[in-house]
């Protein structure tokens, strides 16, 4: 009788607890606050962008609005967001935006557009990536644009004494690097079939011909064949390594580091990564350049930064958005390129930053920085996702010899005109 | 009547949790299925009856990708089935050390399944992998081999790494099978003037089928539910995608939720068909 009733009180608590959990919390009320003493916010960001525990207490003792940090690995951010979306929950009140994340967050009103004062527009010319229809919809608080990065030791032993200007330039060296034996697979670029080898595409025919879709959202057949073919050369020549075209991006990309490559179009981050002994075996070889072009330096470089912006579904906007104003100030900026090696996305941040030495050889990192453009002319589109898989699916098939520079583009430019008949 | 009320109370807990964990996502996943619902376009959300698995059936994604599916699923059955009994067999004869041999081939299984393609990945790596050393090493080959660059050599790969976690259950299935057959059984056999090959033949094949049976599910399923491997060992590429990676892309990359969940319960569907086949040409009534 006893051990029937214990069994009955475990099996009814049991049940409770069980419905207890189901049941939705009462606190969905509308946001009045008008975000200060006694708020509390949620911030899901990867680890590289977690601010530290006195940046937080500082802000709470400004604002009084109290930051709870979800640190979340990029991979799983959108996922996440899109999954707490779809039951028309907030995943976090403030998120980590990617660049890429732009036109599919817009497309499903994800997130709340921000106020943004015109001074700050012209300082942070990364913020376009996250202007659409004229609507801030992200800020942008970790720089990153293509770079180019070339081993200066390497090419003086190859013989080659002049920095690369052009595309061709560039490849003429990689051949002399090969044939004298200096560097067997001299050229760094991701083959793989993931996104870093798409957005490869898209800053090889930008930087070549400064377009690489047309107005109606269509290739530009000429500028990314050429851009295709040129990578076609590099893998059938041999310039690249074998391994680039299964390991990561990263991996590839790294290559440059550990001395087995001289040529590299790549992050920002490596201006850092050169000159740390502890992932870089050739520290003091590596010089970042401006972005090879056609004719001569690219007039403009592929800017890829990462952003924050509120939840349209955030319950606490008001306090939400004052926490992105504080988070992208120029002085977080700075104080975030110390604690966490974050670029500033301001340039006069970046500046004051280079010239007070604290980037180490930042060659034309500044300069640079002045040319960064969106490739996208309408901005990053809804079905990037698509279109991206489309693009590196095909540059793999063509790197592992599945396919011609002409049947990847055929692939690709197929699956996009799907895409846009879709829309 | 409290008798009669008992057991539906202690059930309780169970129906629910089987109602709101299994059931409800099973039911709401198939009305997801027969809509349009793409999370970019969250004004468009519409039935559209069978539209999405129209689309699916009619995609040469969806059939390269079943192709995939196919080859890795058949290579691993009759690995796993041939290896499996195998193990089983050399386990059940070796008795000393059974124990200690038992417990290294359950490693395996005990790996999480992206651990374990993150572990072969440094054995079939194409640059600096350990076995392009080794083959280097003793002069079979003098370039690198790349394993992960062509369609079919990577899903040979993948279909390996997958063997190599499913032999443990199956052996052990067959093992504990093979166990609890009666040896009255086999002497009957034997004064019966059976042969060793007749008797493993016409008493321990047959009565070794339902079991076998139980591993070739559970292998059939891990074969059709591959994943972590395939990501570990050539991330989301076309190359080696199976149908529940075309699934995962369109849910949950391309936030097509309405094809996505389409695409799911085909993948459910032909589970469901291989497990109804083994259960019902393995499981019958044995004749020996």
């Amino acid at each position: 009788m006893k051990k029937r009733w214990i069994s009955l009180l475990l099996v009814s608590a049991m049940t409770l607890s069980m419905l207890a959990g189901c049941g939705s919390s009462e606190d969905t009320a509308e946001d009045t606050s008008e975000g200060g003493e006694g708020d509390k916010i949620t911030f899901m960001v990867p680890d590289w962008g977690v601010p530290t525990d006195e940046q937080l207490a500082a802000f709470t003792e400004e604002t009084g609005i109290e930051v709870e940090i979800a640190e979340v690995g990029w991979d799983d951010i959108r996922e996440k967001i899109a999954t707490a979306a779809s039951a028309n929950e907030c995943a976090a009140d403030v998120v980590e935006v990617d660049w890429s994340w732009v036109g599919e967050f817009y497309a499903a009103d994800w997130l709340e557009p921000l106020e943004v004062s015109d001074e700050d527009k012209e300082d942070m010319p990364t913020i376009e990536t996250f202007t659409v229809d004229d609507k801030v919809l992200a800020m942008p608080y970790a720089n990153d644009y293509r770079l180019a990065y070339y081993n200066t030791e390497q090419f003086a032993q190859a013989g080659i004494t002049e920095e690369p200007q052009t595309w061709d330039d560039v490849l003429e060296a990689c051949r002399t690097l090969k044939s004298t034996g200096t560097v067997e697979y001299p050229f760094a670029i991701a083959l793989n079939a993931e996104e870093k080898t798409a957005t490869c595409l898209m800053w090889l025919a930008y930087t070549m011909n400064g377009v690489v879709w047309n107005d109606d959202g269509t290739f530009n057949e000429e500028s990314v064949m050429e851009a295709l073919k040129y990578m076609e050369t590099l893998i059938n020549e041999e310039l690249v390594a074998p391994e680039d075209k299964t390991s990561s991006g990263m991996d590839a990309y790294m290559r440059i580091c550990g001395g087995t490559a001289s040529f590299l179009t790549g992050p920002t981050s490596f201006v850092s990564r050169s000159q740390n002994e502890e992932l870089c075996s050739v520290v003091g070889q590596i010089t970042p350049i401006l972005v090879p072009g056609k004719d001569g330096k690219a007039a403009q470089t592929m800017p890829l930064p990462e952003a924050i912006g509120v939840s349209s579904l955030s319950e606490n906007k008001e306090a939400a958005k004052k926490f992105v104003e504080w988070y992208t100030s120029a002085d977080m900026q700075k104080q975030l390129n110390e604690t966490n090696s974050a670029i500033p996305t301001r340039n006069s941040v970046l500046e004051e930053l280079i010239n007070e030495g604290a980037i180490e050889n930042p060659g034309a990192m500044l300069e640079e920085a002045q040319l960064v453009s969106s490739p996208f002319p309408n901005g990053i589109p809804s079905y990037y996702a698509e279109m991206s898989s489309a693009m590196y699916n095909a540059i793999n098939k063509m790197a592992l010899g599945e396919l011609t520079a002409e049947e990847a583009y055929e692939e690709m430019s197929s699956a996009l005109d799907t895409l846009l008949s879709e829309e | 009547m409290k008798k009669k009320i008992a057991p539906y109370l202690l059930l309780t807990p169970m129906i629910l949790i089987m109602g709101v964990l299994v059931f409800y996502p099973i039911i709401t996943t198939f009305t997801y299925s027969l809509k349009k619902w793409k999370l970019t376009s969250p004004g468009d959300i519409r039935f559209i009856g069978l539209k999405n698995y129209r689309n699916i059936l009619q995609s040469d994604s969806f059939w390269y990708s079943m192709q995939n599916t196919v080859y890795i699923l058949v290579l691993v059955i009759v690995l796993t089935t041939i290896l499996g009994c195998l193990v089983a067999a050399f386990l059940k004869i070796s008795k000393k050390c059974s124990g200690i041999l038992l417990a290294l081939a359950i490693l395996p299984w005990a790996l999480p399944p992206f651990v374990n393609g993150i572990l072969w990945k440094f054995v079939f790596f194409s640059g600096y992998g350990f076995l392009n050393k080794l083959l280097i090493g003793i002069g079979a080959v003098e370039k690198p081999v790349e394993f992960l660059a062509s369609r079919w050599l990577l899903l040979f790969v993948i279909s390996i790494v997958v063997v190599w976690r499913s032999v443990p259950f199956m052996a052990l299935v067959c093992l504990a099978g093979r166990q609890s057959l009666p040896e009255d059984v086999y002497e009957a056999a034997e004064i019966d003037g059976g042969t060793k090959g007749k008797i493993f033949l016409h008493v321990t094949v047959p009565l070794m089928l339902p079991f076998v049976g139980v591993g070739l599910t559970s292998t059939s399923v891990t074969a059709i539910n591959v994943f972590d491997e395939i990501v570990a060992l050539s991330g989301y590429s076309d190359l080696a995608k199976n149908i529940l990676m075309e699934s995962y892309l369109t849910t949950f990359n391309f936030l097509d939720f309405g094809k996505g969940s389409a695409m799911t319960y085909i993948v459910l569907f032909f589970a469901l068909l291989l497990g109804i086949f083994y259960l019902r040409s393995l499981n019958k009534e044995v004749e020996y």
